[in-house]
This record gives structure tokens, sequence and C-alpha cells, in this order.
């Protein structure tokens, strides 16, 4: 690791600049936000992905009043676009949390300066993909009979469901990813209150900072809270996409009953998370200039843990071919078979060019260091780990037991607008929230700087 | 806007008195005359279902049903056991002719070419002046069309009629007319005979073209003594056929051989002079030489238990032949007088019609419920010629081709809205009893014909039972009565005969022609074309192909590789100026230099549903050779389309075939009968789930079923299965609750094939239940897999954890909300069974082992205090060969616990432990030793 940093020659692995104090951190994070416009740049991406916005809301608006028929699904492939997305945006979600909890359990300090866009990212992914399953129902006005609640009907959820496990891996998830990214927020909504130029900025961002004042206690208490959340987090990011990977496992279909499905779900989603975070990275790094915290190293670093994902996918690919041949059921080798062979072949050699291929580029530092060359491994990444979702719910559906029934999937007009749109969704989210909340950790990098020794200057 | 001023004393007492005024509007009773019933029909019970039984008609011909009402609404059609053609089961056509009553697109009212709506009164005052002058001329300038005449009403009117005007033209156009049978008939015996070949006396059996299983008025009927007969391993004889392409037939058979039909003569004339008949040998290929010299021996070895057939597409001289062999091998083949003919009269073609037209000599055209103008040979061109009749005139179901091409079109009412009388194949008669009142201003042919006649109106009920006064005898009332109940009449049936010894016809020469030969074959979804305005019918798949919605050009792979041509393609197809174009589909089983097309399709004024779907195989075939089209070239078009099928995969190898066990007969006596894998170990707890009292399950005999998808329309009549329509097919999307699977374990050129109806298994262990996440899908206590329509949120996890895919999800409201084309309409809603749950957008449904039949049962039998009786599915009820079997297992002796234990039976996917309650009894087949490498 070192040699990478070395071979950028900066004085600081974590902190790019010799001149940032304490002062000159806080105002690189903060004044974009309560001093400076939207600027030209903000205004452009926020005009362009409103219309996706407006696209994401028009489908599912039709969804709700035409029908699930908009989808490609049939009678043989019954899931399709929408699965396919939620299990991809899930694991997108996943990552934000693991660089959040994970690193800070095992002292990765240099999570400071990108896990809060990170945990963001969890928060919106984890939001859109809870859209999915929600449209993908034949009647989605009844989503909520999944829930547990006491009717006259004394009617519950039938629990050994993966589904209802699903919900609430979703609802657990969704609910702990909102309440660790507000905790690891609070010491930054006080500064940001203290700076505040107006009194509208001060009573809100002062009602949202729990009256923090940044005593020791505080800090005490903020420390211990924090932590044995991201203790609580590890588990619960296995679990939701161990669940997911459940929703397949738990069936008796062939390609899906496969015991490695939970784990290779886990790796799976950190793989993508991680491919969402370096590109999402690159983009705030260069759109907030905030080049000064977001150092080579960073990328280096996650760069790493992708390639070591990508090896561990495809000993899982390889695995499920193996025991596929192995346990000696027809079904099974008949599915294999139809990975390789079948109608969606030319997509099942594009998912193995990404997703165990490409990445193998991350052996040379250069690469690692090229940060073009990591956004596009990056985009690859997620687009293999989606063809890898698609094609687990298509390859099973289409290919089972009944000879007779087997039948391929038809892309509809809305699987296009649902895969594409929820994307500039999911920009817009982070374009609100970069005016609004610090988009990377003051306080966590003002620690950073501290730990190296690189800050001037007293603390904000 | 004018000044706000408080209203005065006056106004403000307005207002109240206006509000209150309007209040107790709102809450008035509605204006519409509503009427209850003062005095109530006797023994009309509201919601209790009552069968009549009556009759339908397929080409002329009748098959005995009983409809089944509830509060005068018609809603399903069954079978008559009484009935020598229906033997309590149906085929596809009439399961669909509840459908077609209830038709948006009926005609409503009499019409008139310019001026549109007219009345009965002013069609009677235009026909008088045209009518006027052709009874001045005895009759002549009077033609008549009709379809065959197997009704003695109609047949004593129309022979009244003309008796009345002696120089009136009757002429009979019946797109599906058996006419070279008759003619071969004739050629053998002297004189019109029609052959009744006895399946059930017959073992060795040869059919050359001969589609006996196939879609036939006689189907049922011959269907039922073929697999009868082979329930008794002992009697099963072997079925030997020789096709141009897969039939019914085909599929059943031990021996079959794809021959030309070129070459299907020379192969019964092959046959005949293993027998002696000495004609000059004809040119076979090797292989069906060898085919037929088997077969020769086969046939002789079981004289007097043996039988040839020869196909419609065959010529006169061929079906002669076949008599002849027949004679020599004293074939159990029973003849009687054609039933569909009067007496003395022998009716006119419709080429006689095209003559006659050209030469101006038409006063007054009728043609009464038949349409020419879409069925008649292309070169007949009567669209055009009608135009020269002085004065026409059509009645039909549907304002259809021949209305468009007549002055006046009157509508008729459907054969479950009128009185009348048909005949069966045998010449049984029934009497045709109306369940409804017209639904619309139609009337009956015997209505309509007294106009021409010039005789007042008379009602069909009188005229009907005028027919019959004398056969009566002297308690005429009480005999009426009988008949009405039976639904057939008592000793109707027509004598047999001796038709003496056939002679030996000459044989014309033949020679192969250069091009493709094209064999027309009536549609088993659509007929003639007659049913192409049936939704059901046309998303019912066809049994080989699979076909939905369109017909296709279809050749054998070789055929297409040698031409060029991929599946799918759209081909011009064109002989003697006449052309059509249609797409090509490849299947296995057809011989070479074949192509094979269905009827009935590419309409024009069909209506809504049927209207451009398909290619009009009329347009390529002429008089001389209505059904066998030689000298065929194709040409590509450029143009490709989607063959829209429900089945893809049919091949089986390995594993897979697993899926369908077929076993040789020689093999049976080793066979071991397999369970449903109720003795493998498990981790779910113990089966409980048949705690109250019965235990539901069935047994589908794969070796009886003949595909015939009667069940498949059964199924849809009694469920309120909806139509998804085509561009719902094209995206893979189907709503048939059960599915009749056609798998083949042979080659492509040498099918080993047989047909497996699959409904819902009703798994013990169902894979559908515990993925539920809102327990839609349960077990009952009764065996029966469940699917709560109004709890289910669309998941669709449970069709994706199906092993057997039989899950059937509304992706659109088809039958509530979001129906195709017109089928939304109140009077299709009228159809629907009351008892099942229509459906909504968004939820999963299946097959229920018909439940609402189970809890019918369950309760007349609480009602009567006596243990339940018998329960017959939908699906059972209608197969024409008893293939499927349902019952109680825990009721002692039991037939179904029985079947279970046969040597043949077997169930789907055992080892996935799903412990189906649906299971099998595999296929048998009984190839010959010399001819084995057939399916090799």
């Amino acid at each position: 690791m070192s040699g990478a940093a070395d071979a950028h020659r900066q004085p600081h692995r974590w902190i790019a600049s010799e001149r940032l104090g304490y002062a000159e951190i806080c105002a690189a994070i903060a004044d974009p936000i309560q001093k400076r416009g939207p600027g030209r740049a903000w205004m452009i991406a926020f005009l362009g992905v409103l219309p996706f916005v407006l696209l994401t809301l028009g489908a599912i608006g039709a969804v709700l009043t035409v029908g699930i028929g908009l989808s490609g699904v049939n009678t043989t492939v019954v899931w399709g676009f929408s699965i396919a997305n939620y299990v991809w945006w899930i694991g997108i979600g996943n990552a934000g949390t693991l660089i959040s909890s994970m690193l800070l359990l095992t002292r990765q300090h240099w999570r400071a300066s990108i896990n809060r866009f990170a945990e963001a990212m969890t928060l919106f992914a984890a939001a859109i993909a809870g859209i999915f399953p929600i449209i993908h129902l034949g009647r989605p006005l009844y989503a909520y009979w999944l829930a547990p609640y006491p009717n006259t009907m004394d009617l519950w959820p039938q629990w050994r469901s993966a589904l209802v496990w699903d919900f609430w891996a979703i609802l657990s998830y969704l609910l702990f990813s909102l309440i660790f990214w507000f905790t690891g927020l609070l010491p930054d909504l006080a500064t940001l209150r203290d700076r505040a130029q107006t009194r509208f900025g001060q009573r809100v961002y002062g009602a949202l900072a729990f009256g923090w004042r940044g005593s020791a206690r505080h800090w005490a208490l903020y420390e211990t809270f924090h932590k044995t959340m991201a203790a609580l987090a590890v588990p619960l990011v296995c679990s939701v996409h161990s669940i997911v990977g459940l929703d397949f496992a738990a069936s008796l279909m062939p390609g899906w009953q496969e015991s490695i499905f939970p784990p290779y779900f886990v790796v799976g989603a950190m793989y993508s998370g991680f491919a969402m975070v370096v590109l999402l990275a690159i983009i705030i790094r260069w759109g907030l200039k905030l080049q000064a915290v977001i150092t080579p190293a960073h990328f280096d670093a996650m760069a790493k843990v992708m390639l070591f994902a990508s090896l561990v996918m495809t000993v899982s690919y390889a695995t499920e071919w193996f025991m596929g041949w192995y346990g000696g059921e027809h079904a099974d080798r008949s599915v294999i078979a139809f990975f390789f062979t079948g109608d969606y072949r030319w997509l099942y050699y594009s998912l193995l060019f990404c997703n165990c291929l490409v990445p193998q580029a991350l052996w040379f530092s250069r690469i690692r260091l090229n940060l073009w060359a990591l956004a596009i491994i990056s985009v690859v990444i997620n687009l293999g780990m989606w063809l890898e979702r698609i094609l687990i719910v298509w390859n099973t559906l289409s290919h089972g037991y009944a000879v007779s029934l087997w039948r391929s999937y038809h892309v509809s007009l809305y699987d296009v607008v649902i895969l594409l749109a929820p994307l500039g969704l999911f920009a817009f989210g982070f374009l609100v929230l970069a005016r609004i909340f610090p988009i990377v950790s003051i306080h966590e990098v003002s620690q950073i700087a501290h730990d190296e020794g690189a800050a001037k200057g007293k603390a904000a | 806007m004018p000044p706000l001023i408080p209203p005065s004393r006056r106004e403000a007492l307005r207002l109240l008195g206006a509000g209150i005024t309007l209040a107790a509007g709102g809450c008035s009773k509605p204006v519409e005359e509503i009427v209850p019933y003062v005095r109530a029909p006797e023994q009309l019970l509201p919601g209790v279902p009552v069968r009549y039984a009556t009759a339908l008609s397929l080409s002329g011909w009748a098959r005995g049903v009983q409809a089944i009402a509830v509060d005068g609404r018609p809603i399903k059609i069954e079978g008559n056991p009484l009935h020598p053609a229906s033997l309590g089961a149906t085929d596809v056509f009439a399961e669909a002719a509840i459908l077609d009553l209830y038709d948006p697109d009926r005609s409503r009212t009499v019409t008139e070419r310019v001026n549109g709506i007219a009345s009965w009164d002013m069609f009677e005052r235009a026909l008088s002046a045209p009518l006027a002058s052709v009874r001045g001329a005895g009759g002549r300038g009077l033609h008549l069309v009709t379809g065959r005449v197997t009704s003695p009403t109609l047949a004593r009117q129309i022979d009244a009629l003309l008796r009345a005007l002696p120089e009136a033209v009757w002429h009979v156009h019946e797109p599906i007319d058996e006419a070279n049978a008759a003619r071969g008939a004739e050629l053998a015996f002297g004189r019109p005979l029609r052959a009744l070949p006895r399946l059930d006396r017959a073992e060795t059996i040869l059919c050359v073209g001969a589609d006996p299983l196939g879609p036939d008025p006689d189907q049922i009927r011959l269907a039922r003594a073929f697999s009868e007969r082979r329930r008794d391993p002992a009697r099963f004889g072997r079925l030997y056929v020789a096709e141009a392409a897969l039939t019914l037939t085909g599929i059943k058979a031990d021996a079959r051989r794809a021959l030309h039909p070129v070459d299907q003569l020379a192969l019964l004339a092959a046959i005949a002079n293993a027998l002696g008949a000495g004609l000059s040998a004809p040119e076979l290929p090797e292989e069906a030489r060898r085919f037929a010299r088997v077969a020769a021996a086969d046939l002789t070895e079981h004289e007097g238990r043996a039988l040839v057939l020869a196909g419609p597409a065959l010529s006169p001289e061929a079906h002669a032949l076949a008599h002849w062999i027949n004679a020599r091998l004293r074939a159990p083949v029973d003849y009687i007088a054609p039933p569909d003919r009067i007496e003395g009269r022998t009716p006119a073609s419709l080429a006689d019609l095209a003559g006659a037209l050209d030469r101006g000599s038409v006063t007054c055209l009728a043609i009464l419920g038949s349409d020419p103008v879409a069925s008649a040979p292309a070169d007949l061109d009567l669209a055009r010629r009608i135009e020269r009749a002085r004065f026409s005139v059509h009645a039909g179901l549907h304002g259809d081709e021949t209305a468009g091409a007549t002055h006046w079109h009157l509508p008729l009412t459907h054969e479950l809205e009128s009185w009348s009388d048909l005949r069966a194949t045998d010449g049984t008669a029934s009497v045709v009893q109306p369940l409804l009142r017209p639904l619309y201003d139609g009337r009956s042919l015997h209505e309509i014909l007294p106009i021409f006649a010039g005789r007042t109106a008379t009602a069909g009920y009188a005229l009907v039972r005028e027919t019959w006064k004398d056969r009566g005898g002297a308690d005429f009332e009480a005999w009426w009565r009988r008949s009405l109940h039976d639904g057939v009449i008592e000793g109707s049936a027509a004598p047999l005969v001796d038709p003496g010894e056939p002679r030996l016809p000459a044989l014309p020469e033949i020679r192969r022609q250069e091009g493709l030969t094209v064999e027309l074959r009536p549609d088993p979804c659509l007929w003639d074309g007659r049913f192409a305005n049936n939704a059901w019918l046309q998303e019912c798949p066809k049994p080989i192909s699979k076909q939905v919605w369109g017909n296709a050009l279809a050749l054998s792979r070789k055929e297409a590789g040698r031409r060029g041509i991929e599946a799918g393609d759209v081909v011009r197809a064109s002989a003697g100026g006449r052309a059509i174009e249609v797409p090509v589909v490849i299947e296995s089983g057809i011989a070479e230099g074949v192509g094979v097309l269905t009827l009935g399709y590419g309409r024009q004024r069909a209506g809504a549903i049927g209207n451009g779907i398909g290619a009009d195989a009329y347009g390529l075939s002429t008089q001389d050779t209505p059904s066998l089209l030689t000298g065929i070239e194709l040409a590509r078009t450029g143009k490709s389309e989607t063959i829209l099928r429900t089945q893809n995969e049919v091949q089986v190898e390995g594993e897979t075939e697993k899926l369908f066990r077929q076993i040789d007969l020689a093999a049976l006596a080793r066979a071991e009968p397999k369970g449903i894998g109720d003795d493998q170990p498990t981790l779910l707890s113990p089966w409980k789930s048949d705690a109250d009292g019965h235990a539901w399950a069935m047994v589908i005999d794969t070796n009886a079923c003949i595909g015939c998808n009667a069940c498949v329309l059964s199924c849809q009549s009694e469920n309120n299965v909806p139509v998804v329509g085509p561009e719902e097919i094209a995206r893979g999307r189907m709503m048939h609750w059960l599915r009749v699977d056609l798998y083949d374990a042979g080659g492509s050129e040498a099918p080993r094939a047989g047909f497996q109806p699959v409904p819902c298994m009703h798994c013990e262990h169902a894979p559908c239940e515990p993925v539920c996440p809102v327990a839609a899908s349960v077990h009952d206590g009764e065996g029966l897999n469940l699917q709560v329509y109004n709890r289910c949120v669309g998941t669709r996890f449970c069709e994706a954890n199906c092993p057997y895919k039989v899950r059937r999800f509304n992706f659109f409201g088809y039958a509530d909300g979001q129906p195709y084309a017109n089928l939304g309409a109140e009077s299709v809603r009228a159809q629907r069974n009351p008892n099942v749950t229509v459906r909504a957008r968004g939820v999963m449904e299946k097959c229920t082992y018909c439940i609402q039949r189970i809890a019918s049962e369950r309760q007349a039998a609480e009602r009567d205090g006596r243990e339940m009786g018998a329960v017959a599915t939908a699906c059972q009820s209608a197969c024409p060969t008893q293939a499927i079997r349902f019952g109680d297992l825990a009721k002692p002796g039991n037939a179904i616990a029985e079947l279970r234990k046969d040597p043949r039976h077997y169930a789907l996917l055992e080892e996935l432990n799903t412990r189906p309650r649906t299971t099998y009894l595999a296929n048998l087949r009984d190839p010959h030793p010399d001819l084995k490498e057939d399916h090799a």
C-alpha cells in the first residue's frame, strides 16, 4: 500500500494537502453549502437528472394504473427487471454501511472522507431498492400485507416465505442506515449550525443537531453509540443480502436452490457497492473539489477490495458450475449448460467478461491510480453485476423442469425505463443532499488530519 | 358575477323546497322498471344450475349436448351420455358454442346493404317483388343455398318449397364436405352410402391419410371406441398411419410413415395387391414398400378385426379401393344410407350456382346459414358473381363475407336460442331446444324458409313438432317430453344396410407434379372458418403445432431447408394465378414435397376477434381439388412473422424423457407402478391435510389422451378463464389452467410423441405454499392446494417455484377491466359461471380441481343426508376418451386408488418430493418389430 502512496508523492496518505488546517477543512466542506451558490455544474446536473426523476415517477404511475403487464414478465419467467434491479440496488446500498462500519471497526481511518457519502449512497440505494419489490407486485396496494399488523381477519404473514424475511431485512436495513447516517452527521450538523449565515439555517441545523455542543461527554456517548451501531451493522449488512440470496435459494428451482447463494450474494453486493462508491467518489471529488480529502490512496485501497471481490465472485461462479456438474442432477446440469448455450448466452459471456476478466486490470497500480480507468472499470463491474442478477432470474425461470413451458423473456419499454431512470433519481438525491448536508464528514476528516499530523491551527 | 344579495323569504323557501325534493329524489327507486317473479316459473330455483338436453351441429351433423343454465342463462356445454355422437363427452367446438351464443359481433337486426338497419317487415316487402316473379315462373330463378341439411324439419320444409316451386334450385355448400368419401362409396357400391367404421372392433387399423381421431363431427364416437378397446392390452392391436403430416391419429400410431398424398394411393394399391387385387404395381419408395408389406401382413393376419381408412384428401377411387380392401378383410364397418339427403332430391353444387349467376338467370338468391363467399374455392369468385343476382339475401349468425355481398342480411338465431332438430352421423335424430329467448332480433332457418314459400311466419316450435307428429304416436306429448329430456329420439338411428360386394375401381393415372403439394385440412380450432370469431378457439393451441391466433404452412425441415425458408418466413404461395401470403412453420413428420395448411383463417368479416387473423387457405383452392393442391409455387416475400405458440420445446431426450413415460406393449408385463415419491425420506412434517375426510386425486391416462383440447376449453368455460389475445401470447403469457403438452422422444423425422394434459398437480408438499409471503397459496383439509384470490398480492413466487409451471398470472385485468378486443362486452359476461370468482388484475390463479363442483356435491349430499357421490371435473366430463379420472382416495374401494396401482402409473418429477395428487398413466405403443427402426 505504501508503494502506491509513495508513487503519488504526498506527505500524508489520507490527506493530500500540507496547507489544510481544521478551519480550512471545515471551510472546504461547509462553505460550498453555506456560502456559495449551487454553481453552474450543479444546476446543469440538476436539470439533467430531473427528466429521469419524472420518468421514474411516470413509470411507477403507469405500472400502478395499467398493471405489471407493462413489464416483460411472462407466464414462465414471472420475475424480471424489477427483481434484478432490486437486488442490484440493495447491493449498491450494501457497500456504504460496510465502509462505515467494517472499516470503522477495523480502524481503517482512511474511510473518514468517503464514509459520509457512502452512507448516503446506502440510504438512497436502499430506498430505491425498496420501490422495486412493491411495483413488481401484481397488487402493489396490498404490499402492506407482508407486515404483521393486527387485523380483523386474524391473518398474519406466512413466515416460511423468504419474501417475508426479505421484507424485514429491507425494512430494518433501511431504518438502520438512516439512523447510522444521521448519528454520524450530528457533530457536523452542529458545525453547520454554528457557521450558519441565516437565522433559518441556524434554526433548521440547530433542530437537527439535537443540541450537540461538542462536550467531552457528548463525544464519549457519541463514540460508544456510533461504534455499537457499527458493530450491529456488520451482521445486518451480511443478513440483508444473505436474505436476498435466500429469496432464490429457498426454492426448489435448479440454479437457485444452492447453498452458496447467501455468501455469494453478500460478496456480490460488496463488489458492486464498492464499484459504485469509487464512481461516486470520483465524481464528488471532482464536483466539490475535494482532492484534498479524497486522495489517490483511497482509490488504491478500494480498488484492491474490488479486485479481491472479483476473485471471490469468479470462484463462486466456478463453484456453481462445478457443483452443478458434480451434484449429478440433470436439471442443474441442464441449467448450467443453458448459461453457456441458451438464449442469454451472450449476456452470460458479457457478465463473465465484466465481473471476472476486466477487474483483473486492478492488479496493476497504474490502473488503480488512474481515475479514468477506475471509473470505467467501476461502471463495467456494475453492469456485470446487474447482468448477473437478471441472469439469475432469467436462466432458471426460462429453463426449469417443465420442458413444455421453456420460454425466454421479452424486454419491454417499461423495463428499460425502470432500469435507467432510477439512476437519475439516485443522482437527484445526491445533488439535493450535497446542497444541504456536508457530503464529507468534517469531524472525522479533522480527526484524520490530526492523526496524520497534517493539521495546522486549532480545531474548528 | 351577480352581486351577492341575501335571498328574499320566497327565494329562501323555494331553495329549501328544491333541496328537500332533490334529497328525496336522490333516495328514490331507480326509474327502470324491475319485474320480480310474481309467479315464479316452476322448477326454476335461483342459483341452481339446470341442464337441458339439446344438440349442436358441426358441418350439419349433430352432437348431443346438455346445456347448463343458471337463472335462465346458459353458461356451459356438457356432453349428453345418451347421444351416440357425444357419449357424455364434448369436443372443442361444442364447448366453444356457448361463447358463440354471447358473441358481441353477432348480427342483431335485419340489414339492407345501402340503407343499413331494417326490419323483418321491410325485408318481406322487398322480397315480395322478386318472389312474385319467381313464383310466376314456377320457381325458376329462385336459388337456395344451405349448408349440409340433416334436420328433418328443414329437409321437410325445403322439400315442400321445392315441390311448390319445382323450378327452384337448391344448392348445398359445405366447405368440409366429405365429397371424396361419398363419391368413393358410390363408386364402390353403386349407390350413396355412409361408412361408419367400428374402431371398437377393429384392432389392426391402417389409416392412409385418414384422421379418425382428429377434429370431426364423429371424433368423439371414434376416439371413444378406439381408446376403450385399447384399455385392454389384449385388444390393443396396432395402428398403422401413413399421412402427409402429423395428425392426432398419427401421434397415436404404433407405426407411422410420412407419405406424399400421391404415394398414399399407391400404398392403398399395394395393400390391395397383397390381397389379390392385381392392380398395376404402383411405384413406391423402398421404405414405404416395406411399410405396406408389414401392414398388409398384419391386416390379413387379423382378418375380421382389421380395417383400412382413406383420408378425405384422397381421390374417390382411393376411397373405393379402401372399401374393396375392407370387404376383403371383412372389416368391421357399418353402412347406412347417408342421413343428410332429402329423398329424391340431389342438391346442386356451388359451381351450378356460379353458372346460373353468369347466365343472369338468378332472380332471387337466398343463402341460408352458410358463408360461401368466405369458404368457397377461390376460382368460383362468388363475391363478384353474387352481384349478378337480381335479389340476394343472406341469413347468418354474423354479418360475414357473404352478408357483405348480398343485398339483404337476416340475423339467425343461435342453436341455443331456437327450436330445431338435427341428425348425428349415424342418423340418430335429436330435438334442438332453446335455452333462452333470442338475444337479438333473429329467427331460425325454419322460421325464415316459409317466407320464401310466401307463407306467414310460423314459430319454429310448431314446425319441429309438426315434423315429428306422426313419429310420436298416440301419446305425443309424453313422447315429445321424453325426446326432449333424453336429447335423442328413440330408434331414429339409420338402419344398417348390406352394401353388397364393392367393385374394384380402376385407378387413375397419377403422376407426381412439379412444385409443392399442399394438403388443406380442417382447422382443429376454427374448423372451416365458421368459428373464426370465437376467442376461445382462436386461443386454443392447435394440438400438434401448438399455434394460436393464426395458421401457417407446415413444411418439413428438409423441405424448408431445400427452399431456403426458415420458420416464420412469410411466403407467397401461388398456383394458377391464385396466391396467398402465409408464414411457414417447420414441423416434424411431414413428407417431402408436401405442405399442410389449415382452413378457416384470413377472414375479412368475421368480427372483432377473427378479422385478419392468419392466411385464407380457400384463396388457393379450386373446385376440382378443394383439399389437395398440386403445383404450388413458394416465393419468399422477405417478411417474417412470429409464429405464436404456447409450447416451444417438444423434444425430450435422456432425463427429460421421464416427463413423458412411454412403454412398449411388450414391456408392459414387466412394468412396475411408480409412486408419488412418498416412500422417500423427508424432513417435512407428516402429511395430514386430508383430515376432513376426503383426499381428492386425479389420474390422467396419457395413452387414452388424443390431444383434442376439449378439456382445455371445458376448463376455460367452467372456470371463467379469460382470453389474453395475440399480443399477450407473443409476450409469452397465457391463462389456460389446463394445458396439453406434446412431448416427442423420437427424431424429427420419426416422431414418437404423445399428449400430456397438465393441470395443477395439487402437490401434497406443494412448493408454491411455503414461498407465498401472505399465505394465499394454502392447503385445505381435503388435499386440495388452494389459491385465495383476494389474499394474493401478486409476488408470483409461487409460479417461479412451481416445477410444473401450472400457475397463471393476471398480468393485466384480462377478465376484469382490461379484456382483449370486445370480450368485455356485457353479453360475454353473461357466460360466466356464477360459482367461480372472476379474477382481478394482479392475482395468481390455477386449476382448483373444480372446487365449485366438489362444493355443489357436498351441499347436495348434506342436504339429502347421504354420502358424497362422484364429482366430475370439467376436464374429465369433456374428455371423449375418458383419459381424465378424478376421485376421492379416502373413499374405500375408489377407482383412483386402483389406477394408482396400474403398472403404467407414474408421477411427474416425483424425485422433487412434491408428492403430486395429479398423476399419470404411461403412454403405450406397440411398434412392429420389423418397423422398429422408425423410432431409432
